[in-house]
């Protein structure tokens, strides 16, 4: 008895249920030959990601933002979002290239950091067949943890990749998924990279950033076997110097960044985007630029958009007058304004400046009624999405229209006829096409 | 507190960082998985399945075969270390066939139908940087190897 209340600490309790000795294969050090696998590569690696993966999150949250989900009305794909949308604000209007560099941001350090990931993953694999496989409750709990930041890390790269791809294949709304599955893979994110810094700060003092830096694959050599478990016992002689890794990686990351940032940026250097959704040029007149839902797509009829299609304008405050609806004879009569503006994706692609032409969404809320705008929920003729609700922002902005024509040319079928919102500093989607309704509050 | 701290393996600290981590990732786990909870947590455990366990032994073996292969069957190799002129070439063509093999491999995706470009450049875009970076990797790894003559003559002399 005495004795196995002496094995009661789990410690002991885990070397009897588990051989001290690790079964053969990846569960010994020794299965680990790569001489460069070690603390110091894997700091730098992680302190590369610690920022990227910074920026990739607030750029998250703010693209989240962007969406204005708080107004609802067909914003808010997350009801659930209870205190994870704490810091939610009113989306600014301006400046007009707002949304369209937080999205490029967002979406191509996505891609850049893909080498940078697999690279970490690469260097801490030996971790996953550690042995004893759990050393006492401190070790499990970590480990859980480690599950939620590689699968989490996996499942929000992949999600975002897919989706820029248009291939739908994740279990539910992109949105959703991509939101939540954020705060998991953060949650274990943050928690790794303090338990992991004091590791960090060592490694890079021990070894130094610049001094390794200058060691070419001939002078590589393992880091000392006691510096941690991920360094060797038995290694092979270098194919690659530490340096080598990181230059592969980077190299990685350059030629994602080359094939895919002009289909931010836009203009000439659209055509360098080879490997991104959007890097073809479709032609030079006034309506080829990019476009995400067609015509066809969205369900619109062509006798919807002739001769009897109408804009009912409403406002729902109270005491206010009926709807007003007008043709486009009537709107075309109204003042027109011009303003340049770029669709901008949440998939990070970017139409470029077009100019547009048509009446200011102030202006059709004085209309409506509503003097001081609070929120305008728009509908269109498109059967799935198609709807929005704009800010007050949004609407003020004297660069917000309904626009009718585009570079001069008369909306296509595919870009939006007879009417279609634009907007500045929003997300693409926000810019509704084929308009029908617009119902204003205070 | 001494004993718990040493049942548990770690200073209170640790635990409460984890257990804060729980908290927020269950939060947000709860309303991730409120729709269809099976196929998100199949898409969660196959993430790291289908890195750790397939992905990542896959790309070890591949280049442990050609430089085991290599070496056997070339007993003259050049002085120039060379595997990595073959490593990073196809690396970074298989990096890009990662990222964007749905279109390259023209799955059936909605890339056609709502944007009315034609999938067909993607794998011809990807054939054709893959013989660029293989292009430009020999001619780099000729220029090394002429270099490395030149020096051993000058050491012969």
């Amino acid at each position: 008895l005495r004795r196995l209340r002496g094995t009661a600490r789990p410690d002991r309790l885990v070397h009897l249920l588990m051989p001290e000795e690790p079964p053969p294969g990846p569960f010994r050090r020794s299965f680990w030959r790569s001489p460069v696998r070690g603390p110091w590569l894997t700091s730098v690696l992680g302190l590369v990601l610690l920022g990227g993966i910074t920026i990739m999150f607030v750029t998250g949250l703010l693209s989240y933002d962007s969406y204005n989900p708080d107004l609802g009305g067909g914003n808010d794909y997350t009801p659930g979002k209870g205190w994870l949308g704490f810091y939610l604000f009113s989306w600014p209007a301006g400046p007009t290239w707002l949304y369209r560099v937080n999205q490029g941001v967002h979406v191509t350090l996505g891609l850049v950091l893909v080498p940078v990931l697999l690279t970490k993953l690469w260097s801490v694999l030996p971790k996953l067949f550690e042995w004893p496989p759990l050393r006492n409750p401190a070790h499990a709990l970590e480990r859980i943890s480690l599950f939620l930041l590689v699968g989490g890390g996996v499942f929000e790269f992949a999600t975002g990749i897919i989706n820029i791809q248009q291939w739908y294949v994740f279990p539910g709304s992109f949105y959703t998924l991509h939101f939540y599955g954020a705060w998991v893979f953060t949650a274990a994110f943050v928690v790794h990279a303090c338990l992991k810094m004091p590791t960090v700060v060592r490694s890079l003092r021990r070894r130094g950033f610049l001094r390794e830096l200058r060691v070419d694959t001939a002078h590589t050599e393992p880091e000392s076997p006691d510096a941690g478990s991920l360094v060797s016992t038995a290694p092979a002689v270098p194919t690659i110097s530490r340096r080598g890794v990181l230059g592969f990686a980077g190299a990685g990351s350059l030629l994602l960044l080359a094939l895919s940032a002009g289909q931010s940026v836009g203009g000439p250097l659209r055509r360098t985007a080879l490997l991104a959704p959007h890097g073809q040029v479709t032609g030079s007149g006034p309506q080829d630029f990019q476009i995400n839902v067609t015509a066809a797509e969205g369900g619109i009829k062509p006798e919807e958009t002739g001769d009897s299609w109408r804009l009912t304008l409403m406002s729902e405050d109270s005491g206010s007058s009926a709807p007003v609806t007008l043709t486009r004879a009537q709107l075309l009569a109204m003042p027109q304004h011009t303003a340049s503006l770029a669709i901008n994706c949440v998939e990070g692609w970017s139409s470029g400046n077009q100019v547009w032409t048509g009446v200011r969404l102030r202006d059709l809320a004085r209309l409506a009624g509503t003097a001081n705008p609070g929120a305008v929920f728009i509908q269109s003729l498109q059967e799935r999405g198609g709807h929005a609700t704009l800010s007050a922002g949004q609407i003020m902005n004297p660069d917000s229209l309904l626009a009718f024509r585009v570079n001069g040319a008369e909306l296509s079928a595919d870009h939006g006829y007879p009417a279609r919102v634009i907007l500045p500093a929003s997300p693409g989607v926000h810019n509704i096409k084929w308009v029908t309704n617009m119902t204003f509050r205070s | 507190v001494r004993r718990l701290t040493r049942w548990y393996g770690a200073s209170p600290l640790h635990l409460l960082v984890l257990l804060a981590c729980f908290a927020i990732a269950g939060y947000a786990a709860t309303q991730l998985v409120t729709s269809r909870p099976e196929s998100v947590a199949i898409w969660f455990i196959g993430a790291v399945i289908g890195h750790d366990l397939v992905l990542m032994p896959l790309y070890s073996i591949a280049d442990g075969s050609v430089l085991a292969a290599i070496r056997h069957r070339a007993p003259k190799l050049p002085a120039v270390p060379w595997i990595n002129y073959l490593r990073v070439p196809a690396g970074l063509s298989a990096l890009l066939l990662l990222v964007w093999f749905p279109l390259i491999l023209r799955l059936k995706t909605h890339y056609q139908e709502s944007t009315t470009l034609s999938p067909a450049p993607f794998l011809w875009h990807w054939l054709a940087v893959t013989g660029a970076l293989f292009l430009l990797s020999a001619i780099t790894f000729a220029l090394r190897l002429r270099v490395a003559r030149r020096a051993s003559r000058r050491r012969e002399r």
